[in-house]
């Protein structure tokens, strides 16, 4: 039977693993592009990256006031809900990190987020369903599930697989638009290639970009999976969040706003779960965390 | 020359790798320093809640005198508290006197209505859970600090930094996440 210890590392391993998987993606794919068009494609790498760089990198510096505006949260004060205040205090002190901001998304479907770029600069936000349906220990575990994710970084480490992704599928795309157009030109300077090669940089261009998406909604999910391990080591209770989840599970209500923009940063995804495959999903299915927070209740050893 | 550059390359990694490993050991110690004194803030806390408490349950309980006078001395025995050890015991003996007093609230429906009660409870279910997530959270830190302490690299520092194990904060009460909790 696992505990939050082991299951906050093994998902921190595999996060690991695959952002190392992306960095291998990236390798490949800049081999490949070198392969087909010799020297112009070495050029266009620095530009895909500082393009993919400039485009999340603004996102991730202001992901504290961009989400918000682009959920339609409103910060609140401790005055206008003491309670929830309290709760978030008492995560704060477990978790020894310093009290976010808070902020309240007038939705009927009971939602939550954590955004910002760092702990200083942490943003929690609720949906008024979400504060409406749950008690006390149920909403305990959603906040600390997304003061996990403060911790652990998720802002960052979501930001680098954007980046990686979109700098991979810039690539391609580039390379793409330059074989239909310039590519002869540089075909000429490898003329003695062997043809079997160029048709397999060619699968890997056309592939890559589904592959870096791919590796980003598994990082997605192993992070949400990291964030509920964390989240018991916080409460040390993982019937709450399990309670919570449940909750979430059984209301078919969604969140209004369906931006896919912002759709991974929420607790439960906001989507559709049945039109996206499970393996684009960005957080692994409810009923599997709830699982996995029933095998934790079921190990006594809580410390 | 260029194995010399490979020895110092490999001499500069050793002193990072050092160097890194005692600040790390430093920068345990200071945060078991600051979980306790969080824990002292939250005990102080509850302790402030307390007069007020009394006050209110008296209103209404006269005859607990027992019950009130056990939490008066707990309290009083918990604020002249300063090792860890007697901080803990002080904290689990007022934990214990509360729970006798909130027990003793359910025979008097009258004074479990009254709004200043229930607000009260609120207050003082919040600053146990509050205490309780931090002696959570320094025994947490203390299990990293007396890992680090005991294990390669941080036990060759231990003795030069004099940081050494520390101990952890034990409450003895085997109901002790069972903190009086209220929903709302």
């Amino acid at each position: 039977m696992p505990n939050f210890r082991q299951l906050q590392l093994a998902n921190q391993r595999k996060t690991f693993g695959l952002l190392l998987g992306m960095a291998v993606l990236v390798f490949v794919v800049i081999y490949a592009a070198l392969n087909y068009f010799g020297k112009t494609g070495i050029g266009l790498v620095p530009f895909a990256v500082g393009m993919a760089l400039i485009s999340v990198w603004g996102s991730y510096y202001a992901s504290d006031t961009i989400v918000l505006t682009m959920t339609g949260a409103r910060e609140i004060q401790s005055s206008d809900n003491p309670k929830l205040f309290d709760l978030i205090q008492e995560v704060c002190i477990a978790s020894g990190l310093s009290m976010p901001k808070v902020a309240i998304v007038e939705d009927r479907a009971p939602n939550a987020f954590a955004t910002g770029r760092n702990p200083a600069k942490a943003v929690i936000a609720f949906t008024t369903g979400i504060l409406d349906v749950m008690d006390r220990d149920e909403l305990q575990g959603v906040i600390a599930h997304e003061l996990s994710h403060v911790k652990n970084r998720d802002t960052l480490v979501s930001a680098i697989a954007a980046t990686t992704a979109g700098a991979i599928a810039l690539l391609s795309d580039f390379i793409m638009r330059m074989m239909w157009f310039g590519g002869n030109r540089d075909r000429e300077d490898n003329g003695n290639q062997n043809p079997l090669a160029l048709v397999a940089s060619l699968i890997v261009l056309i592939l890559a970009p589904l592959a870096a998406l791919l590796l980003r909604s598994a990082i997605s999910r192993k992070r949400e999976a990291l964030a509920d391990a964390t989240a018991v080591a916080f409460t040390r209770n993982p019937a709450g969040l399990r309670r919570a989840l449940e909750v979430l599970q059984q209301d078919s209500t969604v969140v209004n706003q369906r931006s896919t923009a912002v759709a991974h940063i929420w607790i439960e995804s906001p989507l559709d779960q049945s039109s996206v495959s499970k393996l684009f999903a960005t957080h692994p299915p409810l009923s599997e965390r709830i699982a996995t927070l029933r095998a934790m209740e079921a190990n006594p050893n809580l410390n | 020359m260029s194995s010399t550059i490979i020895v110092l390359g490999i001499l500069a990694l050793i002193l990072i790798f050092l160097v890194a490993s005692y600040n790390r050991l430093i920068r345990l110690n200071v945060s078991v320093d600051e979980a306790f004194s969080q824990i002292e803030v939250q005990l102080k806390r509850r302790s402030d809640l307390i007069p007020n408490l009394v006050e209110t349950v008296k209103g209404y309980a006269k005859h607990e005198n027992s019950v009130f006078e056990n939490v008066v001395a707990a309290r009083a025995k918990a604020t002249t508290a300063t090792t860890v050890s007697d901080v803990a015991a002080a904290d689990g003996a007022l934990t214990q006197a509360l729970r006798g007093l909130l027990a003793v609230t359910e025979a008097y429906p009258d004074l479990k209505a009254s709004t200043n009660f229930l607000s009260l409870q609120e207050e003082l279910s919040t600053t146990e859970n509050k205490v309780s997530f931090a002696r959570q959270f320094y025994n947490d830190n203390v299990r990293s600090l007396n890992q680090s302490v005991k294990t390669f690299p941080g036990n060759l520092f231990a003795g030069v930094a004099k940081v050494s194990a520390r101990d952890f904060y034990v409450v003895d009460d085997p109901q002790d996440r069972k903190a009086p909790n209220v929903k709302f």
